[in-house]
């Protein structure tokens, strides 16, 4: 299904691996050679600068081929149906695969370039079809949602791309929130419980999928499936979202039933996912729950004014930087396993990667630290340190 | 975790007896979870509400609390953390000078900061330079330097390259340059391209004398757009004038120079940048080619171009990527 050599995608995350563990100095730059050697990555992957400087020049090769080409079917009235749309979508998606399988690209900024292009011109060329036909912009949103999903699906499985993957899971949810409120007759009252259910189902599965060798490709697509899902999650009980959606969508003004139970939701969720976060060590839900506390700030803010926001800003500031003075004190040297010390690479969400791969490990559901210090770093990294000038 | 796959590799005689004992010591660890840039989010975040929250309350109260006292308290500020840097300093070298903490550079940029408050709000409120502007912003930027250099603080250098450019009439930062520059000012075009060339010189010295050379980066990436835009600028404004000539010629050599010195120094960066500026060139050339001879088939041999070029760029920079990694 993958469009990419999937045994050059396993060697690639093998010396990524590996790599790591070379920099840290567990394994001599000459086993690194030889391993490089036995597990050999043919792909054209250049560098950030590269990538960005190949993505914008095809964006500019595609629209202009395309440009002609529409220039060309103009006087036979084919650019007015939405056929010609999902021609375009059709001959980038062509040369997409021929750059893949012929040229070896990935993460090339082409292939990132071509896939975008194909993509939204497909879906935008299928959305037009409908567009026409559909009785409401419910019915329009239903069926956008419905092609977006599949299409993005496909693209994911066969690119395992993050972007397409994100498309996908919102499309998903969104679909299945249309389609609640249009199938089941109290469907606005009851669509943020079904919400909810759907979102930490969602994220249940692409959470415990994510570790598994068998999906070890489509991880960082899991990844990604994951934040959306939490951040759904949230939202689905959000105070302000619900009392929008019911206002938009249904004319409804004034409190909301059950309102305390959404209230609760709205403030505590982030904290427990932080709470959470730290206390299974799991990145992903730390991050996503220092994020939403600013959503739950604005939410509460938009609500009940406690204060001018002045004294507001000063006192959380204050409060937060108590806070992180706390921390850098407490764990000036490291205390239960967690640290303040730098992490060795500067991941984005740190342990994306790999962990095991040629051979069948048992896999634990535990996810995986990252990458830990080396020894002579233990006793509290530079920025431990800051924490006793007390000067700030 | 990670086991398995390391005695592969010892099994198939990848990795010595010696490393796979390191790697299952490592395993026996228990990892560290890190909280580092969790933290210092936070910190910046807490940072920021603080500042705001004074700033807008200072401003609420201006009446009742009296110029004077704010600007005491400003200065207090920019005193007091200036004092703490000095304290705290490292010895100065020619070299990279690593921060003695990590809360050091942000206190050296709250100093920083709180200063040219503290200048600007002087001569907005009490006019000290009167219309003097020049010697308004070249004191600060001094300022600005001396600590760039002698704290070795790359935030400090962009903040002294953009207050130049100030003292000079223009603003540096990419947005403004885009969005409110008016270019068709011949001086403002003179400014900018003496700024960029001056950047850029700045940059080579650095270099050549091995006086900061990590500042370089800095310099050269300024340098670089301000002269290049600035040449673009020139050839449209003169456009009918033997002067586009010039700059074109100017803007060939530029990216001849820039060329050699991303090899030179192996930078993918500059190197992009060089492809992508020259390419912008090249492309309104030979548009204006195209505009000026054909007038029907004009649109279908530009998008010609645009597809032939556009494949002819990704090859020149797929092939200079590859040799810059070999070089």
């Amino acid at each position: 299904m993958i469009a990419y050599n999937k045994t050059w995608l396993t060697n690639l995350l093998l010396q990524d691996e590996v790599k790591k563990d070379a920099a840290q100095g567990y394994i001599t730059p000459v086993e690194l050679k030889t391993i490089e050697d036995k597990y050999p990555v043919g792909f054209y992957t250049p560098n950030l600068f590269v990538r960005i400087g190949l993505f914008i020049l095809t964006c500019v090769i595609v629209s202009f081929a395309q440009g002609l080409l529409s220039l060309m079917a103009a006087s036979g009235d084919l650019i007015e149906s939405f056929g010609w749309f999902i021609f375009l979508g059709a001959t980038a998606y062509i040369a997409l695969e021929l750059m893949v399988n012929g040229k070896f690209h990935y993460r090339s900024g082409v292939d990132d370039a071509l896939l975008v292009i194909a993509g939204s011109q497909i879906a935008g060329g299928m959305a037009m079809v409908f567009y026409k036909s559909s009785q409401s912009g419910v019915d329009f949103f239903l069926v956008f949602s419905a092609i977006v999903l599949v299409l993005g699906v496909f693209l994911t499985l066969r690119f395992t791309d993050m972007l397409m993957s994100a498309f996908s899971c919102v499309a998903f949810l969104g679909l299945v929130f249309l389609l609640w409120l249009k199938v089941i007759p109290a469907g606005l009252a009851t669509a943020p419980f079904a919400m909810m259910v759907l979102a930490a189902g969602t994220y249940w599965l692409a959470f415990t999928n994510h570790q598994k060798k068998r999906y070890v490709h489509y991880q960082n697509c899991l990844v990604v499936v994951q934040i959306i899902s939490l951040l759904v999650l949230y939202a689905a009980g959000n105070y302000f979202v619900i009392q929008t959606l019911s206002t938009e969508m249904a004319g409804k003004t004034g409190p909301v039933p059950f309102g305390l139970v959404f209230w609760v939701w709205t403030v505590l969720l982030p904290f427990v996912y932080i709470y959470v976060g730290i206390y299974k060590k799991n990145t992903i839900l730390l991050r996503t729950g220092l994020l939403l506390i600013a959503g739950a700030a604005i939410t509460v803010r938009n609500y009940m004014h406690l204060m001018p926001i002045d004294r507001m800003l000063t006192l959380v500031g204050v409060v937060i930087l108590v806070i992180v003075y706390g921390i850098s004190k407490y764990l000036k040297t490291p205390q239960h396993g967690y640290t303040l010390a730098e992490p060795d690479e500067a991941n984005l969400m740190d342990h994306l990667k790999v962990e095991s791969l040629i051979a069948a490990g048992t896999f634990s559901h535990a996810p995986a630290a990252p990458a830990p210090e080396s020894g002579t770093k233990f006793g509290g990294g530079s920025f431990g340190g800051g924490g006793s000038s007390g000067d700030f | 975790m990670t086991d398995k796959l390391y005695e592969t590799l010892h099994a198939e005689g990848l990795i010595g007896d010696e490393s796979l004992a390191k790697i299952r010591l490592k395993q026996q660890q228990t990892p560290l979870f890190s909280l580092h840039w969790e933290v210092r989010t936070l910190l910046y975040i807490g940072v920021l509400l603080l500042t705001t929250g004074l700033g807008i309350l200072i401003y609420e109260n201006i009446d009742t609390i009296g110029h004077q006292f704010v600007l005491a308290f400003i200065a207090l500020i920019c005193g007091g953390s200036f004092f703490y840097c000095f304290k705290h300093k490292m010895p100065f070298s020619v070299g990279k000078v690593k921060a003695p903490n990590s809360f050091f550079d942000y206190i050296l940029l709250l100093a920083c900061i709180s200063m040219l408050i503290f200048v600007g709000y002087l001569q907005y409120e009490y006019k000290v330079f009167g219309t003097n502007y020049g010697l308004a912003t070249l004191i600060p930027m001094l300022v600005l330097f001396y600590v760039a250099y002698q704290f070795d603080h790359l935030g400090i250098l962009s903040m002294a390259i953009a207050n130049l450019a100030v003292w000079m009439g223009v603003s540096v930062t990419p947005k403004q340059l885009l969005l409110n520059s008016d270019f068709d000012s011949t001086t403002i075009i003179y400014t900018y391209l003496i700024l960029g060339i001056v950047l850029l010189v700045a940059a080579l010295i650095t270099q050549r004398y091995v006086f900061k050379p990590h500042f370089k980066f800095s310099y050269q990436h300024y340098g670089l757009h301000v002269t290049y835009i600035a040449l673009l600028a020139a050839y449209f404004h003169f456009y009918e004038s033997g002067l586009a000539l010039v700059a074109m010629a100017a803007l060939a050599g530029l990216s001849y120079w820039m060329y050699t010195d991303s090899f030179k120094h192996k930078s993918f960066y500059f190197l992009l940048l060089v492809v992508l500026y020259s390419y912008i060139a090249l492309s309104s050339l030979v548009i204006r080619v195209l505009v000026s001879k054909i007038n029907e088939a004009g649109f279908e041999l530009a998008a010609l171009y645009f597809i032939g070029s556009g494949v002819g760029f990704i090859m020149l920079l797929i092939n200079l990527n590859k040799k810059l990694k070999t070089a």
